[in-house]
This record gives structure tokens, sequence and C-alpha cells, in this order.
């Protein structure tokens, strides 16, 4: 489920192109399924179409969404081919964002490694469980 | 003015008598974006409105649509505009049917069918006067009426004023639905602060008779934050940051910062000693609060 938060730090535009990764990350959204179109969701979302259409701009980018003219948007069938240097980039960018706000709440070193093993275990659970 | 602008509104000032209710206003709404004019009641946006539509002559300045002069060219811009009013105004006789029939052959882009099949997406019934008709029901058909037309410019003078969640959702879900077919431009006045943020791409705000703020809503959710220190010994000033809605308290002080960045949240934090600082994204509401003034009325 896609939910967007204008008291979040993240522009809309971020938020769903978060969410969406998150949900292809989880097994929530299958490889080659259909995604809905910018009209749906940004009616569901209550959004600008174009903020829609930004983050799905930006997922067919990054090779998570692919786009086949004339029939819609699709996750894409496998993991996207990203070089290395982008993966490292993504990585650390994501890390960072998480460090400033674990930092900010005052959580610890310990505990915030701690939360990024439990998701990850959480996140290969319930992909198994898709499966 | 920039040259992808619908409307450009130029060094705007309109006076009744004494009492100056726009002075100096100037803003672009650019081809293809949503435009929010906010400001609280009597700030002046009906009267912007009204000079936008070349309804009425501003004291000094000017607006522009498609580049002429409102004032001058009120007959050919009204061509290319769909309107809907802070008060809906079709002869209260007239049914829906009837309106759909004598606004159609007034424009060439007409759409009968897309205004039908909005009428009927807001049930409203097209053989009652429309004097019968419920405030949703009213601005549902004075929304279709505008839209038929296929407008190069949607102007939404404060379209949820009265309106229940059920018509506001459906009035937003058929602004939604023309965007992502037309990509429509569009100049909306509105109080439903919550329910523009995620639709809008420009805000504008008008306080004082003056624009204090007029950027991507992107941009402004990214320099306003809040900004609180608690703890014993807090930093003296709220440098490097600019402040405004400063409130002190016994747990210490809080601040609304218009000029927020990572490396100042990092100067401020390193001044701070042994206080703690919070930040905290706004919504536009509390954007709006802090910049005409009444954050201070916050519980």
């Amino acid at each position: 489920m896609l939910r967007i938060d204008p008291r979040d730090a993240l522009p809309i535009w971020k938020q769903i192109e978060d969410g969406l990764r998150r949900m292809v990350g989880t097994g929530g959204l299958r490889p080659g399924r259909p995604v809905p179109s910018v009209r749906d969701l940004a009616r569901e979302l209550r959004v600008n179409p174009m903020t829609v259409s930004k983050a799905y701009q930006r997922l067919a980018e990054a090779g998570v969404l692919v786009v086949r003219r004339g029939e819609g948007t699709f996750v894409a069938d496998g993991p996207p081919p990203l070089t290395r240097a982008e993966r490292t980039r993504t990585m650390r960018e994501a890390a960072a964002r998480y460090v400033s706000l674990a930092v900010t709440m005052g959580v610890s070193r310990d505990e915030a490694a701690s939360e990024v093993a439990s998701a990850w275990d959480g996140t290969l659970r319930s992909r198994e469980g898709e499966r | 003015m920039s040259v992808d602008a619908v409307l450009s509104v130029e060094g705007l000032a309109v006076r009744y008598g004494p009492r100056t209710v726009l002075d100096g206003v100037s803003f672009d709404v650019p081809r293809g974006t949503v435009f929010a004019l906010l400001g609280r009641n009597g700030t002046g946006k009906s009267s912007l409105v009204r000079c936008a539509l070349g309804q009425q002559k501003p004291t000094r300045g000017a607006t522009r649509l498609f580049g002429e002069d409102a004032w001058a060219s009120r007959p050919r811009a009204m061509a290319r505009i769909g309107v809907v009013p802070e008060e809906p105004d079709a002869p209260p006789d007239m049914t829906a049917a009837e309106l759909l029939a004598f606004c159609a052959p007034l424009y060439e882009t007409w759409d009968d069918a897309a205004a039908r099949a909005r009428l009927e997406r807001s049930a409203v019934p097209l053989r009652a006067p429309f004097g019968t008709l419920s405030k949703g029901q009213k601005g549902a058909v004075m929304l279709a009426l505008a839209l038929a037309a296929a407008p190069e410019l949607l102007i939404l003078d404060d379209p949820t004023l009265g309106l229940d969640a059920v018509a506001r959702r459906a009035l937003y879900d058929e602004l939604i639905g023309d965007l992502a077919d037309r990509g429509t431009t569009a100049l909306v006045t509105t109080h439903d602060l919550d329910g523009i943020e995620p639709i809008a791409d420009r805000v504008a705000v008008l306080h004082g008779s003056r624009l204090v703020a007029n950027e991507g809503l992107d941009a402004l959710k990214a320099r306003f934050r809040r900004v609180r220190c608690t703890g014993m010994a807090g930093p003296t000033s709220w440098e490097p940051f600019e402040p405004i809605a400063t409130v002190e308290k016994d747990w210490g002080r809080e601040a609304v910062v218009t000029n927020f960045t990572e490396e100042r949240r990092a100067a401020f934090v390193a001044r701070a000693g042994g206080s703690d600082v919070e930040v905290a994204a706004l919504s536009l509401e509390e954007i709006f609060l802090a910049l005409v003034g009444t954050a201070g009325a916050r519980s």
C-alpha cells in the first residue's frame, strides 16, 4: 500500500518513488506485473499527475519499471541493471538519510544497526511469503 | 514576463478609496502548472482574480492573459479560459441541460459528452433548475461548464468553499483527471491547504497587500522547517537560520526557519552546545500559518 505524508521532508514525487521501490523490493509488486496508470494512481493518492509521472520516469530510468508503448507501465523482470558505482551511490545516499534521521532522534549506533538487520530479515521473510 | 506564462501579473495595485488591497504584486503562472494563490480572507485574492479576468481595472500595474492586457483583450481571452467563481452564478431557473446547450455554441472546443459524463459522475440531475441544486452540485455544474471547453487556463476561485468531504473529493477527482488528460494550467485560490498541497506545483501567499511567498512548492517546503531547542543553555541567536514565528517556553524555544539546509543545520547544532535540537518538516498549512503570522496561536 502506497501512502504519502505531506509532513514528510521528502517531496511527494520522492515518496512515491521510494514507496514503489520498496514495494518492488518486498515483492508486493511482482516482476512483470503492471503498475497503475498515472491517472489512476494520481486520483487514488489525490496528487498532481505530473508528480506520479515524475516518479515513474525516474523508476523507469533506474530500470525498476519498464514502459511498453501502448500497453502501460510494468515492474521490470529482473533486478535493475545498475552499474557498481550507481549501486554504491544509491546505497550511500539512502544510508546517509537513515543515519541523519537516527542521529536527530538520539538513537545509538548499535540500535540503528540492529534496526537495519531486523528490517533486512523482515524484508526477506515477506519476499519468501509472497512466493 | 516569462515567455511561456499563461497569466502574468505585473506590479498590480488595487485601492478602494483610502484602502490599499494589493500593492505591487507580481507573479507569472507558467503553462502547465497548478498555481495556488493563498491568503486570509480580505487579502485581495478575489480582487486579483477579477483583475486577471479583465473584470476590474487595477489602480496601477497590469495583468496579461496569453501575453495581452487582460482589461483590453477580455472578450478574446475569455474563450480560452474556464472559470469556477466563488459564488456559482448561473441563472437559477435554468437546468444543467439548458446551461450546456446555452454554452456549447460559444466555444469551438466544446466537448458535450465529457461535460455530461462529469455531471453524471457528480450525480447532478440534468433537468432540475440550477437554483434548486445543492452547493456541491452547483460547483460540479460550474466545473463541468468550465472544463467542457478544454480551456487553456482554468481559474478556480475558492472551489471547495462550503463543500462537504464527498463533494470536495469529487471536485479534486475531476480536476486531477483533467490535469492527467490535458496538462491543464490552473490558478486556484483556496483555504483548503491540505487538499491543494499534493496538487499544486507553485504557491503564492498574499499578506498585508503584498506577496510574501511565490515559488515552487518543493522549494518552499525544502527551505521551511520548525526548529526546536530544548535543554539548559541554548545558543543566543538562531544564526545561521532566519527565524520567523519564534516562541519562548520554559522548556526552551522554537522557531520556524525560512532558509533551512542540511549545512545550516550542522552549523546550528555545532553552536547549540548542550541543548537538544529537533528539526521537523512542515505541511503547507503550517508554512502558511507561520508566514501570515498566526503561528503563535497554535496550541
